[in-house]
């Protein structure tokens, strides 16, 4: 029997730990394979899914008995801060020293921002410039009803507003705030934040279609893009950047990222633009999903605030959408309704996915309406008011309950 | 400080921000066009 069990280390584990960490393992497992297929489906975001489901289901089918009789995985522990393990562990551990070096500092969503500014085009904003930003601050009213609820609910301040970022729907600045708000729960608030930004492609189509009636959705804009010398645009990113910088220092890291993948764009630097769009982002897209998958171990995720994770991300989301659109026909009326409001939804940010999802459901009613530029605008907007109220929540958090 | 009162704190603070440099974007733009058609006549 002793001889099965050293043999077999993965399926006896399961025998010999708490039952309740025993069906959590086999239920991740599971969940493992489903986030895989989907993703390989193209019904969730593969670039995440597809390594996230792999990782999961490999971290908790892989288990096995370590020199110490306790059982761990020779994956990665988050867990270990003390120097000295931590230099052994990073030896043994194959995803440690990536963990330690790129997730835990914050450095990997950094490098998924750079990738995201080389793929922004800054310019959009200027088609519509004041009601692009309007309705990305209407986009933002989920992150500031949840942290409330989260801290109803019995959350700290920290881990309120760390949850509550998921209604920003920028999976890197999520995983930013919770690093440094919510150390303990981040690995959670991060896995949910990625899972459901996975299914903002599924459910914001239904939360459109809920509060824009069919007539309202195929109006056709106006698009002027203004003619932007590129000139213009590297000293009004450098002059937000420093702005920005000076304003919120603590989300300096994010900010710097962002416009510095604009200013390379807006530079025309062929071989740093290069790189960045496809061997950085995707590198680091692949092991984000790599690490997030390895992070959900049972011990991880079986927490009790867990639950609560769970629904207010939802919550974050589903509110952001409805303020998206809300943002988008107090627009349409501002306009004097020369503004589709589906493109509320851009607001949200999330970028590209939320305006596709406007200018896929614009044409289903309407195939000659072309809404996209706005919906880039009001998207690149978006991820800027995500960015200053990240950098507004650390600055200021240590100011609830005071 | 209430966590309403935080939250509403917060949300405007973000907007004000967030105009500013909409605002710092739109007026770098007119400054920076003026000049170029100036400079172009």
């Amino acid at each position: 029997m002793d001889i099965l069990i050293q043999l077999f280390p993965g399926i006896s584990s399961l025998f010999i730990q708490d039952p309740i960490i025993a069906v959590g393992r086999i239920a991740l497992i599971f969940l493992g394979m489903v986030l895989a297929y989907l993703g390989f489906k193209r019904t969730l975001e593969p670039l995440i899914m597809v390594p996230m489901g792999l990782g999961m289901l490999a971290v908790n089918a892989g288990v096995l008995f370590l020199d110490t009789g306790v059982t761990g995985t020779l994956m990665l522990n988050p867990m270990v801060s003390e120097t000295n393990e931590l230099m052994t562990i990073m030896q043994i551990n194959f995803l440690q020293p990536i963990y330690n070096m790129m997730f835990s500092n914050g450095l990997i969503a950094c490098l998924v921002f750079l990738g995201i500014g080389v793929m922004s085009e800054i310019g959009f904003i200027l088609a519509r410039p004041w009601l692009s930003m309007m309705v990305a601050v209407f986009a933002e009213l989920g992150t500031f009803v949840t942290i409330v609820i989260g801290y109803k609910l019995g959350l700290t301040p920290g881990e309120a507003a760390a949850v509550a970022t998921i209604g920003g729907a920028d999976g890197p600045m999520v995983l930013f705030s919770s690093l440094i708000m919510a150390k303990d729960l981040f690995v959670p608030i991060a896995i949910i934040a990625y899972l459901y930004l996975s299914l903002t492609y599924v459910g914001y189509p239904y939360l459109i279609k809920l509060l824009v009636r069919r007539k309202y959705r195929g109006i056709d804009v106006e698009v002027v893009i203004p003619d932007v010398p590129a000139k213009n645009k590297i000293i009004f990113t450098i002059i937000v950047c420093t702005l920005l910088c000076l304003l919120l220092p603590v989300a300096t890291p994010l900010i710097l990222s962002f416009f510095l993948g604009v200013i390379i764009k807006e530079a025309n630097i062929e071989p740093f633009q290069k790189v960045l769009e496809t061997t950085v982002t995707y590198t680091s897209t692949l092991f984000l999903g790599l690490l997030l998958g390895v992070l959900c171990e049972a011990q991880t995720i079986l927490q009790p605030k867990v639950g609560i994770l769970v629904v207010l991300g939802i919550v974050a989301l589903t509110i952001s959408g409805i303020g998206g659109i809300l943002g988008g026909w107090v627009a349409y009326l501002i306009s004097k309704k020369k503004y589709n409001p589906v493109i509320g939804i851009a607001g949200v940010s999330c970028i590209p996915t939320t305006p596709k999802i406007a200018q896929k459901i614009v044409s289903e009613e309407n195939p000659y309406a072309m809404i996209l530029p706005l919906a880039m605008g009001a998207g690149v907007s978006g991820l800027i008011v995500s960015a200053i109220a990240t950098g507004v929540f650390v600055s200021t958090i240590n100011m609830v309950g005071g | 400080m209430s966590i309403y009162l935080y939250s509403l704190m917060c949300y405007g603070l973000t907007a004000a921000i967030s105009f500013l440099v909409v605002g710092m974007i739109v007026l770098i733009n007119k400054v920076m066009s003026r000049k170029s058609s100036k400079s172009e006549a």
